[in-house]
């Protein structure tokens, strides 16, 4: 059988590409635990024991602590507002019939190629008009607006789905449309509600331009933003910046662990099945 | 919207407006009207502080004849071939290989290659640009076996800067197309094999008749979150060369920036912005009626 | 600033042709935009300082948070601005400073924003000429000082030439002249860092005469070293070693041309520096593969000992030291002739500048003063820093240390008035257009005589403007 080969050369693939994958995360976090001040410039391996101080300095140093906690903030009210919202507008796009429903829908869709890059501009003179920049405003509307396209594109999908007997059931016991959402679909969309819930969490983390543009007060920054100028400020201390990349990174990474399936099915079927 | 008319579409109800408020009222203030700002600014002069000057359509006559401003598009292009095109290709090879057998270990190899995806993009700038340092991880290991000659300054060299940047792009996107890929091929049924095999088909058009038009669809996928991710470039460009050497890895993304915020040529930055968005656009549904062409 | 409506009582024709366009292109919800722009930028009268002579007292003024943006990261200045920072607080418990520091990089791409956001610090350091600080001042962003500089006496603190780097004319058009708008607390120069034992094992003595320099480059390249460590990835590093080679070929009519009374960049000294880096380049005296090398990243190879020399600025003197103790050497730019009048190209470290936003122009202004005192210089001069205008602690300096060469570098400049602007002030992209042309310099995509010509064109257009708006009509375009 010709399958052995094909299954060597198989693994071999997979094995390569992963190891590819692999190797800049593992070169930060060795890196992140090697010797500060060392006067190595690339990734390096950590000399006797790993040095977890190096987590601990980075916080204090790059002021991670407020940072976090700015993403943090930031990252659930934009969750948050999305999924309700685009819970709400895609149960309409998928249930009633209404004039006009299609073409708000493709509205809606739109946003999914309008890159932030083409906002960013009037966004903030306009926030800056409203006194909104250097507020978390300022980071939670834009990207709410954003998150929504893929939120209401996604969420219909669900409900389109969802089944038709469930719902004729539920009005036959005389459920309006409103509690029809909140006690029979909202609950059994859970999985598809975490999905967008993870990926947008994840996108709002990560988002870099429009924290670089609307807030230059420290105390509402962000942490992809911390890193940036940290790296500016520790470029000579390699091991600093490595294990601050690990602080930046590690929530999403940790979610992502915890919830793999639910990251790669949002970002990877959702216009599969349509 | 075939879907649509397929399935009952529900009731008619206006109350379904009261539903889409909320949603509407923020996605239209905060991104469609600031889109439409950003057309209107891309008509104008203006230096972001004092008095605007009317410029029709000058700043998109720049976009065509300022190479300045050309480049960055240019680039854009190149580094599609490297976000986009290679990623898809790659797993492509992938899926080809592994159509006919069964995979153990496929969510370990799909939770470490998918990986790039959900790590922050400064992240990803940062671990590069020390692995693409002139004395980094890369030109180290070239020396190592014996390839010295293939070593430089990655991110410094004219020639060389725009596909090293590209190559991060690469293995960002790798992962997702061989994800998307490995879960498709799976899909698609044994039957279809087995006849081609009885048909007497060798692995090469078996790829060509069974496995690509059986991952159509999740090359198309593939193909539109890549080259959206590949034109919104700002945040790696911004950490690792700043557009340079000289222009050499300036994209559009970064421009928009760079000029509307450090520069303040806000009129040309809108400008570039829109025909960023309008490139995007474009593309997208390039790839989906091409698709859905074949598919007919 | 808002976004700018349409323009509505010029130019009728042309205003109702864009309407119409504007109206077709965007639909209605655009036309609400019917804000009115702004047309001055100029709350320059907001906030200014008080008529008063009488020296403020901070310690009156209630509680107050300084926040001030510094970009004094490196080891040296940054512990000397710590501790500055700590003894202000002692003085004035009433006063917090919360301090946001950035690279040098990254302060000048976030700087703009803030200083036009709704919360601008009330301190920032804003780097000299047209680019930035000129700018700042045509919109009104930070305050004229010389209410203060009177009070305080910062008129005779500083020499003139120094002071007048900091200066912007009342009318926001030229910049070395004016009005004073901001104080700078360091002195820098490029120099030459040198690694002792990398010359002695290459049987050199540190280089007199700028011929010794250049003749040792190919002695220490047949052994094997590399002779000048250099990394430009961050672009700004070659804008420094170009302009001390064009001060070593013709310092005066480079410092005549930023300052802006001279014939621009189209002549032999730029042509003959750009050249000399492409020969360098080529010959390996200059690392390989710079453009790729992060300026930081240099530093540290040529502090582990990768590289004899190190062209650069003052401001890295503390933490070179810090790794290479009695290994490293430094001095200005080796002159001509031996014991001749060195040239190169400082002046001071950025200008510390009051903004019009903060609502503590007189705890400000203290500060500043605080920051650059007599006190503040020997703070300086412990942490291996170089003070504008060196205090006692600089005279206690043993001239065998480094410490002591750079002190010593710095008065033989000023005495010898050495000192040629940084090129980037020349014009408001000026910055921008020299770090990405000696990039392609380096790279060879750009030809000595194209970088001169390309130079040469945007200094030009811009001193045409510049004279264009003195005589009144202010050039929109």
């Amino acid at each position: 059988m010709s399958t052995r080969g094909e299954r060597l050369l198989t693994y071999l693939i997979l094995g390569f590409f992963s190891l590819v994958a692999l190797t800049p995360v593992i070169g930060v976090l060795s890196t992140a635990l090697g010797p500060q001040s060392s006067l190595s410039t690339g990734f390096t391996l950590p000399e006797g024991s790993p040095e977890w101080g190096n987590f601990a300095d980075a916080w204090d140093r790059g002021h991670f602590g407020t940072y976090l906690g700015s993403s943090v903030l930031v990252s659930v009210a934009v969750v948050t507002a999305t999924t309700v919202l685009a819970v709400l507008a895609a149960y309409a796009f998928a249930l009633m019939r209404f004039p006009g429903a299609t073409v708000l829908f493709y509205l809606f869709v739109l946003g999914l190629t309008l890159p932030q890059e083409a906002l960013v501009i009037p966004l903030y003179f306009d926030l800056r008009e409203l006194e909104l920049t250097d507020t978390y405003w300022a980071l939670i509307l834009p990207q709410t607006a954003q998150s929504l396209a893929f939120g209401v594109f996604w969420m219909r999908t669900y409900f389109r789905n969802s089944s038709p007997t469930v719902i004729e059931a539920a009005r036959i016991d005389g459920a309006g449309t409103w509690t029809t959402l909140w006690r029979i679909l909202v609950p059994m969309g859970r999985p598809a509600i975490s999905t967008m819930v993870v990926i947008v969490f994840m996108w709002t983390w990560n988002e870099f331009l429009l924290a670089l543009v609307m807030v230059s007060d420290e105390s509402h920054r962000t942490v992809p933003l911390g890193l940036a100028f940290f790296q500016g400020q520790q470029n000579s201390d390699t091991a600093l910046l490595a294990a601050a990349s690990v602080l930046v990174a590690l929530p999403v990474v940790a979610v992502y662990l915890a919830l793999q399936r639910r990251f790669i099915e949002g970002m990877l079927t959702g216009a599969v099945k349509e | 919207m075939r879907a649509a008319h397929r399935r009952a579409p529900g009731e008619p109800r206006a109350v379904g407006y009261l539903y889409v408020l909320p949603a509407l009222v923020v996605y239209g203030a905060f991104l469609l009207y600031p889109f439409g700002q950003s057309v209107w600014l891309s008509l104008l002069h203006w230096d972001g502080l004092t008095a605007a000057t009317w410029a029709g359509s000058d700043n998109y006559r720049d976009l065509f004849t300022d190479p300045a401003l050309r480049a960055p598009f240019w680039h854009a292009l190149v580094l599609l071939l490297f976000y986009s095109a290679l990623p898809v290709a790659l797993g492509l090879l992938l899926a080809a290989t592994m159509s006919r057998i069964r995979v153990r270990g496929l969510t370990f190899f799909r939770v470490v290659l998918f990986l790039p995806q959900v790590l922050a993009m400064v992240v990803v700038g940062v671990a590069w640009r020390s692995i693409l340092a002139p004395d980094g991880l890369l030109n180290d290991t070239l020396d190592a076996v014996g390839l010295d000659a293939l070593s430089r300054p990655w991110l410094g060299d004219s020639t060389w800067a725009l596909p090293a940047v590209g190559g991060i792009g690469t293995w960002v996107g790798t992962g997702l197309c061989m994800v998307l890929f490995l879960a498709g091929v799976q899909r698609i049924p044994r039957e279809r094999y087995e006849a081609a095999r009885i048909d007497g088909a060798g692995a090469f058009r078996e790829f060509w008749s069974v496995t690509l038009p059986g991952l159509r669809a999740e090359v198309a996928v593939a193909l539109t979150l890549t080259i959206v991710a590949g034109l919104r470039n700002f945040d790696l460009i911004y950490i690792t060369t700043s557009g340079g050497p000289g222009n050499a890895t300036s994209v559009p993304a970064y421009e928009v920036y760079h000029r509307a915020f450090e520069t303040n040529q806000v009129g040309s930055a809108a400008a570039v912005a829109v025909a960023l968005a309008l490139m995007i656009f474009t593309l997208t549904v390039a790839v989906s009626k091409l698709v859905e062409g074949r598919r007919g | 600033m808002r976004i700018p409506a349409p323009p509505r009582t010029t130019r009728r024709g042309t205003l109702r042709r864009a309407r119409a366009v504007a109206g077709l292109a965007l639909g209605a919800a655009l036309l609400a935009t019917a804000c009115v722009p702004g047309t001055d930028g100029s709350n320059a009268t907001r906030g200014g300082p008080g008529a008063s002579t009488a020296i403020p007292d901070p310690a009156g003024a209630g509680k107050v948070t300084l926040t001030v943006w510094d970009q004094e990261i490196r080891g040296g200045t940054n512990g000397a601005i710590k501790e500055l920072n700590d003894e202000f607080q002692e003085k004035y418990p009433n006063v917090r400073i919360r301090r946001v520091v950035r690279s040098f990089d990254n302060l000048k791409t976030t700087l703009k924003l803030a200083l036009s956001g709704n919360n601008p610090p009330d301190v920032v350091q804003a780097n000299q000429g047209y680019p930035d600080m000129v700018a700042f001042v045509q919109a009104g962003l930070i305050l004229p000082l010389d209410t203060y500089a009177g009070i305080y006496d910062w008129n005779t603190r500083y020499p003139g030439t120094l002071l007048n780097l900091n200066r912007v004319s009342a009318d926001g058009s030229t910049f070395g002249t004016g009005r004073l708008y901001g104080i700078s607390q360091t002195g820098e120069y490029i120099g030459l860092y040198y690694n002792k034992d990398v010359l002695r094992d290459a049987g050199l003595e540190p280089p007199r005469t700028w011929a010794d320099f250049t003749a040792s480059l190919p002695r220490l390249k047949q052994r094997g070293e590399l002779p000048v460590q250099f990394g430009n990835l961050d672009q700004f590093p070659a804008i420094h070693t170009f302009g001390v080679l064009q001060d070593q070929f013709d310092a005066d009519q480079a410092r005549d041309t930023v300052l802006g009374r001279g014939d621009g960049f189209d002549n032999a000294s730029t042509r003959r520096a750009a050249a000399t880096i492409v020969d360098w380049t080529k010959r390996g005296y200059l690392a390989e593969g710079a453009n790729g090398l992060g300026y930081d990243d240099a530093a540290k190879q040529f502090a582990s000992g990768d590289g004899a020399y190190l062209l650069t600025g003052t401001w890295l003197l503390a933490d070179l030291k810090k790794s290479m103790r009695d290994r490293l050497g430094f001095m200005p730019p080796p002159p001509a002739t031996a014991e001749g009048p060195p040239v190169t190209t400082g002046g001071q470290g950025l200008a510390w500048s009051v903004t019009t936003g903060t609502k503590h122009p007189d705890v400000a202004a203290a500060y500043l003063d605080f920051i650059t005192n007599e006190h503040a210089a020997d703070v300086m001069t412990r942490h291996g820093v170089l003070p504008a205008v060196p205090g006692r602690a600089a005279d206690r300096v043993s001239p065998d240390t480094v410490d002591g060469q750079m002190i010593a570098g710095w008065k033989r400049l000023n005495a010898a008035d050495g000192l040629v602007p940084y090129l980037d002030y020349a014009t408001p992209t000026f910055y921008d257009t020299l770090s990405k042309n000696l990039q392609d310099v380096i790279g060879g995509k750009v030809s000595p005589d194209r970088l001169a010509t390309t130079l040469d064109r945007e200094y030009d257009a811009f001193s045409a403007k510049r004279r264009a708006g003195r005589a009144g009509t202010e050039d929109e375009r």
